[in-house]
């Protein structure tokens, strides 16, 4: 068992803002982040940033990850990356598991900003090769320098989804089809993604790229059993936090995307704010006036389309719109009973990529009202560790 | 069936310019030789080559391919070195690492 003051789940804008304050509080802080570097999706993001505050205003998001790095090393918080959080148990203490080893860390503190994940929805041939989230794409453009396919029909609305079509196209693909949704749309082709067809009209394509949104990811917390509550504008369960956004359980405070998607900026300053109050800082007043200050831009998000029974639901597990839609005819009228029943959610994304489907569906076919519609329980590892990672695990 | 997208490198990104990454390493996938960048994912290796498929599911037998590219879902778990169920999205190649397409779940060739 290690020990630390703060623990902060992500490097993100969010982790970045809460370890940054903590630091300079005093706090011995340990951050875990899954990627080889700390900045979340602002390593893929190349657009200008604003709200963030001097002197990181008008730079980019991947410069504004640079920047963190060289601040989070100067300021002596200790950051573990390729390193996954994949348990939050009781006295706030957290599973880890890094290239080098594996333990646990209790924390006097423990601060969630795990962001959020690309939102999906399914439609018939989505299952494909070649078929691709927003941010995979991102990453392969910018931090590997290669297109994810030369003709590219990209599906969502808002600024995230101008934003990757736009990359895209500075990156040299061709631009074959954009609409909001996925509503009337079916990908097609031997073995990978040949074509794209909407209203009979077909397009030939080697990608489609999902930019449908974002959803919070909030494992951990809900592993803890936060208080939650059901959030229309996120279509999700969100955590419930008090004004220096704390959640329920003492100790556990949950910032930036994986409480309710937001700008980057704003979950620079949401972090800021439970780095401050988990550190006892005298500069909670200020950064609680800056998260004032951040504007907040939400977003529509795309409603559930109609959804064939032979589509593919749960990528995972490879279970189909048809057999929910029996489980539910048949009496399952909870996600954690639909997923017994189907497998459905029971795979190595947790859910991640079907569980709105299930609650959606569950809401449409046996007609109870989607914020009546429980989580599916929240289990560790929130990430896939190997066995070894527990039978190594430090006493 | 077709079997391979077009190739897909960058030469000069509009943002970043040129590649950081100049190292030449080779994998082989599938037996087939592939010159990579070092410290890029297997994905963008494979992608660069045309290469889309990374493995076949086990209920239906479908294809899978580059899906989330942050590591949470199953398509694009590949056998890499004998060791089944490797994320190619989030693990950067290395010399001389061998790559298999996997087939259902795949079966173990080494010990670890």
């Amino acid at each position: 068992m290690r020990t630390t003051e703060i623990a902060v789940i992500g490097a993100g804008p969010a982790g970045i803002g809460a370890a940054l304050a903590a630091a300079r509080n005093g706090s011995n802080v340990v951050v875990i982040d899954e990627n080889l570097a700390p900045g979340g999706h602002l390593r893929w993001t190349m657009a200008r940033q604003t709200g963030f505050g001097p002197p990181l205003d008008g730079l980019r998001g991947d410069e504004i990850a640079f920047w963190a790095a060289g601040e989070l090393r100067a300021s002596g918080v200790e950051v573990l990356t390729s390193s996954v959080a994949w348990g939050l148990f009781d006295d706030s203490t957290v599973g880890v598991h890094t290239p080098d080893a594996s333990f646990q860390l209790q924390a006097a503190h423990v601060i969630i900003a795990t962001g959020a994940t690309d939102l999906t929805w399914p439609f018939p041939g989505w299952e494909l090769p070649g078929v691709l989230t927003a941010t995979a794409s991102l990453r392969m453009m910018h931090l590997d320098r290669v297109l994810p396919g030369q003709r590219v029909a990209v599906l969502g609305s808002g600024a995230d989804a101008d934003a990757v079509a736009a990359d895209l196209a500075a990156c040299g693909a061709d631009l074959v089809h954009r609409q909001p949704g996925v509503d009337g749309v079916t990908v097609g082709g031997s073995g990978l993604v040949e074509w794209i067809e909407v209203d009979g009209a077909r397009s030939g394509c080697d990608a489609v790229v999902l930019a449908l949104g974002r959803q919070p990811d909030a494992q951990l917390a809900h592993q803890a059993q936060v208080a939650s509550t059901y959030a229309a504008d996120n279509g999700v369960f969100v955590v419930v936090r008090d004004e220096s956004l704390a959640s329920s359980v003492p100790n556990i405070f949950v910032a930036g995307d994986a409480a309710g998607v937001g700008s980057p900026a704003r979950a620079f300053a949401e972090g800021s704010v439970a780095g401050e109050a988990a550190s006892g800082g005298v500069g909670l007043s200020g950064a609680l006036q800056r998260l004032r200050e951040v504007e907040q831009h939400p977003e529509s998000l795309p409603l559930m389309p109609r959804i064939a029974d032979d589509t593919l639901v749960c990528r995972c597990e490879e279970v189909r719109a048809g057999a929910l839609r029996a489980a539910i005819a048949d009496g399952a009228v909870s996600i954690n009973d639909l997923k017994r029943r189907t497998r459905s959610g029971m795979g190595i994304c947790q859910g991640v990529y079907c569980h709105r489907t299930m609650s959606g569906m569950i809401a449409a076919e046996a007609g109870i009202a989607v914020d009546a519609i429980l989580p599916m329980t929240a289990r560790p590892p929130a990430r896939l560790i190997p066995m070894a990672a527990l039978a190594d695990l430090e006493p | 069936m077709t079997t391979r997208h077009a190739t897909n490198r960058i030469a000069v990104h509009p943002v970043l310019g040129e590649n950081p990454r100049q190292e030449k390493v080779r994998v082989l996938c599938d037996g087939e030789p592939l010159q990579a960048l070092a410290g890029e994912s297997i994905a963008t290796t494979l992608r660069a080559h045309g290469v889309s498929i990374y493995r076949a599911m086990p209920e239906t037998g479908s294809s899978r391919g580059l899906f989330c590219g942050v590591g949470r879902c199953p398509d694009c778990m590949m056998t890499v070195d004998g060791v089944l169920n490797v994320r190619a999205c989030v693990t950067p190649v290395r010399d001389g690492m061998v790559i298999e397409t996997q087939r259902d779940l795949g079966a173990w060739k080494v010990r670890v």
